[in-house]
């Protein structure tokens, strides 16, 4: 053991694991348990936030009609979705995807599991935080679900809750409020979770484990972390502005009539709102972009293409994300010249954006492709964030913009990267991870079957979305055919409805797949290294790993990407190398004059 | 690396401030306490400055700031409030110093002040609402009055959990004990913020 390791095994102890049921399964400190909890929670509310969209798609496809199966019990004798119900369905669908479903298993879960996991470390910084920060999320979820019993129903305002229709002038009833502190408290778990996840990469990084050899998943988690970080208390300073206006009368965003005294401004919610909301985007897609990284270099059985030069990449997204908020609020009067600014750095962003693409590309080329079911998720999600981010350069520019704003092609825009390829990042992962987290692997059949169901239904529901935006179908109308040029649109509306229901069947085989991997018996244990991949979940311990995830802190000696390399397959017969792994012969003479 | 330091260097003989200056030196885990809680200060300041954009953004858009019927803010009273708050800041520092030397009875003393003059400050902010509530001001009168008791009373609370936090700290140090040392750092750290939040407050909510 190296002087190195042995300090970080003094500042980690291995503790016993727990063994009453509460301590291990519920009031877990193990951030692999957590990981566990938030994808469960996360999936749940996944499964909810997908139904609502059926709702909302069932309206356009078939306005007036009574919902077939679940209209009578939802919706009263008629069983047809009114206006106001439709209003909390979408509302409730943007907010459930992005903060409960989404969130939770993008960064709850990956977060928690890997980072220490990935990095050599035993645990979270502080595992106890770790707690509160699930418990806390799961209070909020608690808070939206309590919201759709109130009187007058659940929030109403869309998901970016603008003020007037977010105060009591637009929605009177609890329900509203209750998602608004919601949102607060969510903000609250997640920037406990933020504060964890930083400090852990910072300090429990195992010897060896310099910022330059951390798996990309690892770079993606820690800058979505920051972000979290700085942005997510702007969002909650605005909630609770909010609350306030809704429960104890002030005048924030309500604007007043009087000359005297002025009023509130609605537009200060949407400065608020953007000044978190834009880095939000990247939030939720950072983590994706780190797993697809990692997972295409895996599978195309080569290093990382530029791996420098995609850690820069990120960084800087991660620094510009911050500085372009106001390209949501183009059509709120702003000056010109700011408009022109916001403008400017929302178009630079795309240069770091396809370094990373390129980067992807150039990892795939001449590889030795493997198509699993992990592979085939991340090769979609490249395609999706794809036309996600190209549709992006459109809204990005004013003068297009002014013709797209509000429309379905903003939808369908957003709904490529935050949801297609946010969603098919998770997914990734989900495969990929999972006999980490399980100790077996999914069917790769079922997986199989459920990727096509899954990437067909994204690209061709979303895609009929860009096209009906393109046509100037606008957004959020209960009732799109109201004005009789959209109503040549009625057919594409319908195609593409058909397919959302078709994607959300065939997530049927995924929640099969997934049932049969946690409870089945009968597939055999995956081993500690299914994927014959390099990082040190894979290389330095179990499937599952112990309660203190490695007997030994490891002593790191390469970075993640190494695949492929003749010199590693003469000496051991293998194409990779663990990143913690000492190879015969290899740089004895390196590790000794190391050691000094 | 830090801390490979720290474990192979013996303190050079001879000073004790030396050695004193050795014994201070955080171990590992106390570090990580630090990095943690300068993360999550940092970040919830970014609701400060939320809030304080938010200010900005209404002050710059109202006709009138303040408004022309609106009772004056009274800047004596607020003004001392700061002078105690920052007495309070004090007598934390004075309360990390002590336990550095070792003495809890010192720490108990100090904590105890720090707790006696918070809640002075508490009392004094309390009159000061009182006062305007009197004169007409409350919460839906408009921006202005918005932006004051949303303010004072946010930063209110967090002067109620850091006393507590404080008040439990004195109970514990009487006992004394090396663990305390983090604790009595860390909690001091979240009280120079709420007091630099107050500075700011006062500075932009009472005083331009």
């Amino acid at each position: 053991m190296t002087p190195a390791q042995a300090l970080m095994e003094e500042a980690q102890p291995i503790h016993p694991a727990p063994t009453s049921f509460w301590r291990r399964y519920v009031f877990s400190i193990d951030h692999k348990m957590i990981a566990k909890q938030f994808l469960w929670a996360g999936l749940l509310f996944l499964l909810v936030g997908g139904a609502l969209a059926m709702l909302i798609r069932w309206q356009w496809g078939f306005p007036y009609r009574p919902v077939p199966l679940v209209g009578r019990l939802l919706f009263g004798e008629s069983g047809v979705i009114g206006p106001a119900t439709y209003q909390q369905i979408f509302t409730t669908h943007g907010l459930v995807m992005i903060f409960f479903a989404v969130t939770p298993v993008l960064i709850g879960t990956f977060g928690n599991l890997l980072i220490p996991l990935m990095i050599g470390a035993r645990d979270m910084a502080f595992p106890r935080l770790n707690m509160y920060s699930f418990w806390t999320f799961l209070l909020s979820q608690l808070l939206v679900l309590a919201s759709f019993f109130a009187p007058l129903g659940s929030a109403g305002a869309g998901w970016t809750t603008y003020t007037p229709l977010s105060t009591n002038v637009g929605m009177p009833g609890m329900g509203q409020t209750l998602v608004v502190a919601a949102i607060f408290v969510t903000g609250v778990s997640s920037t406990m979770g933020a504060v964890n996840y930083i400090t852990t990469v910072i300090r429990l990084r195992a010897p060896g484990m310099t910022y330059m050899r951390l798996p990309l998943t690892i770079w993606g988690l820690w800058l979505t972390a920051i972000l979290n970080a700085l942005f997510v208390p702007v969002l909650g300073s605005a909630a609770l502005l909010l609350l306030l206006d809704r429960s104890f009368g002030t005048e924030f965003f309500v604007a007043g009539a009087s000359a005297v005294r002025g009023g509130g401004d609605p537009i200060l919610w949407q400065h608020l709102f953007w000044i978190f909301g834009h880095p939000e985007v990247y939030i939720m897609i950072l983590p994706a972009w780190g797993i697809l990284g990692d997972v295409l270099s895996f599978f195309a059985r080569k290093p990382h293409h530029w791996y420098r030069g995609t850690v820069w990449a990120m960084v800087l997204v991660t620094v510009l994300s911050a500085m372009v908020y106001g390209h949501h609020m183009f059509m709120t009067g702003m000056s010109p010249l700011l408009g022109e600014g916001f403008m400017l750095f929302t178009l630079l962003i795309s240069i770091p954006s396809m370094v990373v693409v390129v980067n992807w590309v150039l990892t795939l080329w001449q590889g030795s492709l493997r198509y699993d079911t992990p592979m085939l998720f991340a090769l979609g999600t490249v395609f999706v964030f794809g036309v996600g981010g190209l549709t992006g350069l459109f809204l990005g520019d004013i003068s297009m913009d002014l013709y797209l704003h509000d429309t379905m092609f903003v939808v369908g825009h957003f709904h490529f990267t935050m949801a297609a390829a946010s969603v098919m990042g998770a997914f990734t992962g989900i495969y990929f991870w999972f006999p980490k987290m399980f100790g077996r692997r999914l069917g790769e059949r079922l997986g199989k079957i459920h990727f096509w169901f899954t990437f067909l239904g994204l690209t061709l529901v979303f895609g009929g979305q860009l096209l009906a935006g393109y046509a100037g179908q606008e957004r959020r109308l209960f009732d799109p055919f109201q004005y009789t040029f959209i109503q040549g649109l009625r057919g594409l509306n319908r195609w593409t409805s058909y397919f959302a229901f078709a994607l959300f069947t065939g997530q049927l085989f995924f929640v099969v797949n997934f049932f049969r991997g946690v409870f089945g018996r009968r597939a055999a244990p995956a081993g500690p290294n299914p994927w014959h991949v390099t990082t040190l979940e894979w290389t330095a311990t179990s499937s599952p790993p112990p309660f203190h995830n490695f007997d030994r802190i490891p002593e790191v000696v390469r970075g993640p990407h190494e695949l492929s390399n003749p010199e590693v397959r003469r000496l051991t017969g293998r194409d990779f190398a663990g990143q913690a792994e000492l190879l015969p012969g290899d740089g004895a003479a390196a590790v000794a004059a190391r050691k000094g | 690396m830090a801390q490979r330091e720290e474990r192979g260097r013996e303190p050079a003989p001879g000073l004790v401030r030396d050695l004193t200056r050795y014994r201070r030196r955080p171990h590992g885990a106390e570090r990580t306490a630090y990095v943690g809680m300068a993360v999550f200060l940092g970040s919830w300041a970014m609701l400060f400055v939320a809030l304080f954009f938010a200010y900005a953004f209404l002050r710059a858009r109202a006709p009138s700031w303040p408004p022309l019927d609106a009772p004056p803010l009274p800047r004596l009273l607020p003004g001392l409030n700061t002078l105690v708050i920052a007495a309070s800041s004090a007598a934390v520092v004075r309360a990390t110093r002590s336990q550095e030397l070792r003495r809890p009875r010192g720490v108990t003393a100090a904590l105890a002040a720090a707790v006696v003059l918070g809640a002075i400050f508490l009392l004094v902010q309390g009159v000061v609402w009182s006062g305007l509530w009197r004169q007409g001001l409350v919460p839906a009168g408009g921006p202005y009055p918005s932006v004051f008791y949303a303010f004072t009373a946010f930063h209110a609370l967090h002067v109620v959990v850091g006393l507590a936090a404080l008040a439990w700290l004195a109970v514990r140090a009487r006992a004394g004990g090396e663990s305390l040392r983090t604790d009595v750092r860390l909690w001091g750290w979240y009280w120079h913020f709420v007091g630099v939040v107050w500075g700011v407050l006062y500075l932009t909510v009472y005083l331009a």
